[in-house]
């Protein structure tokens, strides 16, 4: 059986199905891309002053990797025009040359996505963040992983309902300190769990009989009301237990997986509780720029994080620079003879955005928005502390100052989040047509020789979507790193 | 083997040029981005620079389409299916934020309520 | 018929290709790339899954009339335990789960793979003529999705977290926030709903480009648009709502899935709360943004659900009365209107979100026009049976029962059409009641006309009409017991998910339906629904709705022994064409072979006529050429025109 305009167009349609079909699912890539921008647009449109994070100007995200993303942008064009060639040299029945073109694309594509890596990874993993309670911001890196609580375990209560207690895998890498179950199920007091292994068959075990022990209680229960009975004894199967280490064993548990803790205890999302003593508490903090954005001008000078900044001749220049950005705006408005937009009076608008942080502490010069000066700009030590390491912009921030912190993953906004979402799903279009085109060109020989026409067609549409990836790195290269 | 009977050295010479072109215009709007001519107040674009960005934007994605993707000689089939896909994605973005602008109550301004900023206690 | 098959398969294949007799079952049932088996595929999961959800909705309904009492029969399962209360009651948390999946599962993995997936596979080539589908890896693909996605699904339930519990719109932040405290965030039900989700959009776009591709490509010589069988518009129509409108619900649940497992915050608002603990999430996401993204797939989808079923209900009655469907043409181009008017018309789900009025006004204008083409194609329906001598056998029991209840379906639409009333109906059992009459005695009974009418086709033999009857008068019955109360206990404010059935509500509940000793309480008296001499009250129908449910599920038995039984010991059938229908797929051997015809088919005329005076039968086939003129009109290969070239 054979499907009939594999290869040759239908006439009253003018189609190879190849080509209608890949028109298709560019359509509905259409509407993917399409519903992704709207969510671009709609939410940068939403933002409102003075609650939600600003929306950050995309060349002060990137700074230097504007320049990768441009080259990027060539290197698709690029790949575009060879995927074109390449067609061209099939059309002309010319094997080598579209061979060179093909592996040319493949190259662009492996090119485009480890400059997509190197970007990545730098914001991965060298930027991070933290905004104090008082919604000052301070960028820079966070140290040695200090985001964890440093916890010294000894007792870890859990559930026998739920899963395995996710405190199990922050130990499994560690050497695993033996437990004695002290609290739980009757017989099973007393029993030592020596390994990982031991403790997750035990619990399994346990999970079972107490499943059982329960069914078989709410069975009686159920018996019970329906003879009719005047008081059941309600059900009542242990479903807790305890396990008590014979020596401390230190915690780093990631901020995700805990959702609060104190001096003594420390509790879990799974609901599993560890006691012990709390080690250490406070972020240590390299600091590279402070922004204000998020504080009202008349609360900056009360703020956390200005208290920090020690030297009085780089405030008075910040606030002098916010007066003078604050005129030129009234004066461009005024030459114009238009009324100022009621929001270009609020908000971030009017702030200057960034101090920032030299590596020796000094104030570094900027172009948009710069403090002059020679002197050390930050105290040393800590926020709402003594200083202990003389003048360096490394803070250590107590928690509880602390309202939200990261790197600079999706998570940290929601300038982050569309670009890496968006940035992301379309790398996966780029490796996905690659390997296409790939394929196309390795194990195409075959097809070249029987039925070229049919491989120019393949290449074609293959070259159809390649071209529509391009196309959209055409718009989002703008709108994520330079608009 | 059936031997090529087209001649495409000029459509290859048409496709260089658009490559180029498109290089050109990749300048530009790097140059838009770094330099935002309409900038106002704090650093950055306003609602003026993201027109004349994407309009070069545009221009590129059109140029890509038209030529690379053959657009510019396709069948009336696909124009068809396009201009309702793009009708209807335009329709998501607009009538999406458009509701979005139109509460039925006005929103509560949180920065009004903290009584602004433009006070007698301006920054100095 | 085997012997046909056989036959065809060593006339359409060269000799090269005779090896293709041997393949081994696998090759053959289940990684088939045959349209006619996929669509099979499609049908029995799509069953399979819709017994599943009909299920769930059992368990809920036991919740909603005796929220007192423990589950019978379920108690002692080894999983209710865990979900279950003490006393055998179902939890809020089991509520919530199975209303979730039950939305969820009827509509992604039972409806629209029936209707689209499985009759759209295994008939519309054969009415255009196509050996197969455009891409059959493509279709094959899109059944394994479509399963691995509901196995995801079903797979959920026996997670520690169970199933998805926050609906089936999957609203953010309820959803963003459910089960956050599960260790592994991954295996959650919540997640897995979203993971399941992006699969089956995937399945869906794969299947309508090859439907889109397929009708437009490759119909048959003569087969111009105007020849096509409604059932192969409404497919187009349906294809197109699939690709375009599908793509922004997987942006939402891409997003969603960034949410909850990368920790962004696109629906997430500043500043939310959860259980009085601040949200650890940047903030400055809006959760109406999903509610757009969502809406703008889901309102198509309601197309998506409706269409294919009144699709074979256009097959299934001038077939039956013996008589053209009244104004083709006309309903042609409203099924057209129809889909563009489908996508911009989403934000009436969303007026109690506060829209404005001007948007407000828009939605209501589109939401009304729709009504039109809907009407216009409900009204063709019924004026194509005026004056016919209708067959009344089991598919065109279905059929004619589709339009009322359809009727009533579209009619108590129109109140939420417009935002004033809406705000009043919103999330109440009135909507519930509404879309369900679309959707279950509206689309369902067209698939069980759709299943009894090509039955014959795919097997060979026919389905037993005594036991069509006893599965369609009780269904009819009990579909209305469902569904009718409801209207009326929305109406007195009963909300969608209050899991006890609205016994909290007590100046609601105890609303009177009906005044002691009236016809309807002694009914329900009769029923023992009610003690005696006391009122029907509005909390009193919940039984009556639940009664109705279980005595539904019990009467699809009948349905399921003859769709098992037929297969083996139903009567076979005489010709290729025991319906006396016109259109192609009656032209293939029984059960059509895979390439589908024995010689190539070429479409003489329209797909409707019968009863045309002076022929020589009540019925010209599409394939069978004017015996007056014979060979004057062949169109050449790939011509669909009328008049091909080369002809006068």
């Amino acid at each position: 059986m054979e499907i009939p305009y594999e290869v040759t167009p239908r006439r009253d349609t003018g189609l190879y199905n190849a080509k209608l079909g890949v028109w298709l699912f560019l359509a509905s890539e259409v509407m993917l891309f399409g519903g992704l921008f709207s969510a671009y647009v709609f939410l940068r449109l939403g933002v409102q002053d003075g609650v939600d994070n600003p929306w950050p100007w995309g060349v002060s995200v990137h700074k230097s990797f504007v320049w990768l993303g441009a080259i990027n942008t060539v290197v698709l064009i690029a790949s575009s025009v060879g995927v074109v060639f390449a067609w061209v040299s099939l059309k002309e029945r010319n094997w080598r040359r579209y061979q060179i073109w093909m592996y040319f694309v493949v190259a662009c594509a492996v090119v485009f996505m480890c400059l997509k890596m190197v970007e990545y990874n730098s914001k991965l993993n060298h930027h991070h963040g933290v905004k104090l309670i008082d919604n000052s911001v301070m960028e820079g890196v966070i140290l040695d992983k200090t985001d964890q609580v440093r916890f010294d375990g000894e007792k870890i209560t859990f559930s026998l309902q739920a899963a395995l207690p996710a405190v199990l895998k922050d130990l499994d890498s560690k050497e695993f300190p033996a437990f004695t179950v002290t609290d739980g199920p009757e017989g099973a007091v007393g029993t030592e769990l020596k390994t990982a292994a031991a403790f997750r068959s035990w619990f399994h075990d346990n999970r079972r009989a107490f499943s059982q022990a329960l069914a078989e209680d709410r069975k009686r229960y159920r018996g019970e009301i329906a003879s009719g009975v005047a008081n059941p004894k309600p059900v009542s199967v242990k479903g807790t237990a305890t396990v008590t280490a014979s020596a401390p064993f230190a915690l780093h548990g990631s901020p995700r997986k805990i959702v609060g803790h104190n001096e003594t205890s420390l509790n879990y999302r799974d609901g599993v509780k560890v006691e012990g003593k709390l080690v250490a508490d406070h972020v240590v903090f390299e600091v590279h720029e402070v922004d204000m954005q998020l504080v009202l001008p008349q609360k900056q000078r009360e703020s956390v994080v200005w208290n920090v900044i020690n030297d009085d001749a780089a405030k008075q220049s910040f606030f002098t620079q916010q007066t003078q950005k604050y005129q030129e705006m009234l004066a461009y408005y005024e030459k114009r003879g238009e009324v100022v937009p009621e929001k270009m009076l609020r908000g971030r608008f009017l702030n200057v955005h960034y101090i920032h942080v030299a590596a020796d502490g000094h104030a570094e010069k900027d172009k948009h928005a710069s403090v002059h000066t020679s002197e050390p700009v930050l105290t040393a030590g800590s926020i709402g502390g003594e200083g202990e390491h003389g003048p360096s912009r490394h803070l250590e921030i107590p928690r509880d100052q602390i309202k939200f912190m990261g790197n600079h993953g999706p998570r940290y906004g929601n300038y982050y989040a569309i670009y890496f979402t968006m940035t992301a799903l379309h790398g996966l279009h780029v490796i996905g047509g690659a390997l296409v085109l790939l394929f196309f060109v390795v194990f195409g020989k075959k097809l070249y020789l029987k039925n070229p026409e049919h491989l120019a067609n393949r290449v074609e549409v293959g070259g159809l979507f390649w071209h529509f990836v391009d196309l959209i790195w055409i718009f989002l290269f703008p709108i994520m790193y330079l608009l | 083997m059936a031997e090529a009977t087209h001649d495409y050295s000029k459509t290859k010479k048409t496709y260089a040029k658009v490559g180029i072109a498109l290089g050109v215009f990749t300048c530009i709007t790097v140059a838009l981005g770094l330099f935002p001519p309409l900038d106002v107040g704090p650093p950055g674009p306003t609602p003026g620079d993201f027109v004349i960005g994407l309009a070069v934007a545009t221009t590129k994605a059109s140029l890509v389409a038209l030529i690379f993707m053959h657009l510019n000689h396709e069948r009336g089939l696909i124009y068809k299916l396009l201009l309702f896909t793009c009708l209807f994605a335009f329709g998501l973005l607009v009538l999406t934020i458009f509701a979005d602008m139109d509460p039925i109550v006005e929103q509560y301004d949180t920065f009004e309520s903290t009584g602004g900023w433009l006070t007698n206690d301006r920054p100095r | 018929m085997s012997s046909a098959a056989e036959h065809t398969h060593a006339e359409t294949h060269g000799e090269g290709d005779h090896h293709e007799h041997y393949e081994p079952f696998w090759k053959k049932y289940i990684f088939s790339t045959d349209h006619k088996v996929i669509g099979l595929q499609y049908g029995f999961t799509s069953l399979v899954f819709l017994a599943f959800g009909f299920f769930l909705m059992m368990v809920m309904r036991w919740s909603i009339a005796y929220p007192d009492r423990a589950v019978p029969l379920l108690a002692d399962w080894p999983w209710f335990q865990a979900w279950l209360d003490d006393g055998g009651k179902v939890t809020g948390d089991l509520y919530n789960m199975f209303g979730a999946m039950h939305g969820t599962i009827m509509v992604f993995l039972g409806i629209v793979p029936l209707a689209f997936g499985a009759f759209g596979n295994y008939v519309t080539p054969l009415q255009i003529g196509a050996p197969d589908m455009a891409f059959p890896r493509l279709n094959m693909a899109s059944y394994w999705l479509y399963l691995l996605g509901g196995a995801l699904m079903f797979v959920s339930f026996f997670l520690p977290s169970g199933a998805a519990k926050a609906g089936w719109t999957n609203y953010s932040p309820l959803a963003t926030t459910t089960d956050l405290h599960y260790g592994d965030l991954f295996w959650t039900g919540q997640t897995q709903w979203l993971v399941g989700m992006a699969l089956l959009i995937t399945s869906s776009l794969l299947g309508a480009v090859n439907f889109i591709c397929t009708i437009i490509n490759l119909r048959c010589r003569g087969m111009t648009w105007m020849r096509l069988p409604f059932f192969v518009w409404a497919m187009l129509v349906t294809g197109f709502l699939l690709l375009l409108a599908f793509p922004p619900l997987e942006v939402a649940a891409i997003m969603q899935l960034m949410d909850r497992l990368a920790g962004t915050s696109f629906f997430v608002p500043t500043g939310l709360n959860v259980s009085g603990m601040s949200f650890d999430a940047a903030g400055g996401g809006s959760p109406l943004l999903y509610q757009h993204l969502f809406w703008f797939l889901a309102h198509p989808e309601v197309y998506v659900l409706i269409l294919p079923a009144l699709a074979i209900v256009a097959e299934i009655i001038p077939c039956n009365t013996r008589k053209p469907l009244w104004g083709y043409k006309t309903m042609v181009y409203a099924v057209m209107v129809l889909g563009f008017l489908a996508f911009i018309v989403w934000a009436h789900h969303m007026y109690i979100t506060g829209m404005g009025p001007a948007i407000s006004t828009f939605f209501q204008t589109t939401t009304v026009l729709i009504s039109v083409p809907s009407v216009i194609l409900i009204t063709s329906l019924l004026i194509s049976m005026w004056g016919g001598s209708i067959r009344f056998n089991v598919p065109m029991l279905f059929a004619t029962a589709f339009i009322p209840m359809f009727g009533i379906g579209g009619l108590t639409g129109l109140p939420l059409a417009f935002s004033l009333p809406d705000l009043h109906l919103h999330d109440t059992y009135y909507v519930i009641g509404h879309f369900h009459y679309v959707v279950a005695p509206g689309t369902i009974f067209g698939l069980f006309a759709g299943i009894y009418h090509w039955f014959p086709k795919i097997t060979g033999r026919m389905m037993s009409t005594r036991l069509g009857h006893l599965h369609f008068w009780p269904s009819l019955i009990f579909m209305n017991g469902i569904f009718a109360p409801m209207f009326f206990q929305g109406m007195a404010g009963f909300h969608r998910r209050a899991f006890d059935g609205g016994k909290a509500y007590e100046q609601i509940s105890n609303q009177v339906f009906a005044e002691p000793n009236s016809f309807m309480a002694n009914l329900a008296e009769l029923l023992h629904v009610i003690p005696a001499d006391a009122p029907l009250r509005m909390i009193d129908l919940n039984i009556v709705t639940s009664g109705s449910a279980w005595l539904l599920a019990v009467f699809q038995v009948p349905f399921i022994i003859n769709l098992f039984i037929s297969v083996f010991i139903g009567k076979k059938v005489t010709s290729d064409n025991p319906w006396d229908a016109t259109t192609l797929e009656w032209a293939t051997p029984t059960p059509p072979p895979h390439g589908n015809f024995l010689v190539e088919p070429v479409a003489y005329r329209g797909a409707y006529e019968y009863s045309v005076p002076g022929a020589p039968r009540d019925f010209s086939p599409q394939f069978e050429s004017d015996p007056s003129s014979v060979g004057a009109a062949v169109p050449g290969p790939g011509e669909t025109s009328a008049n091909p070239s080369g002809s006068h």
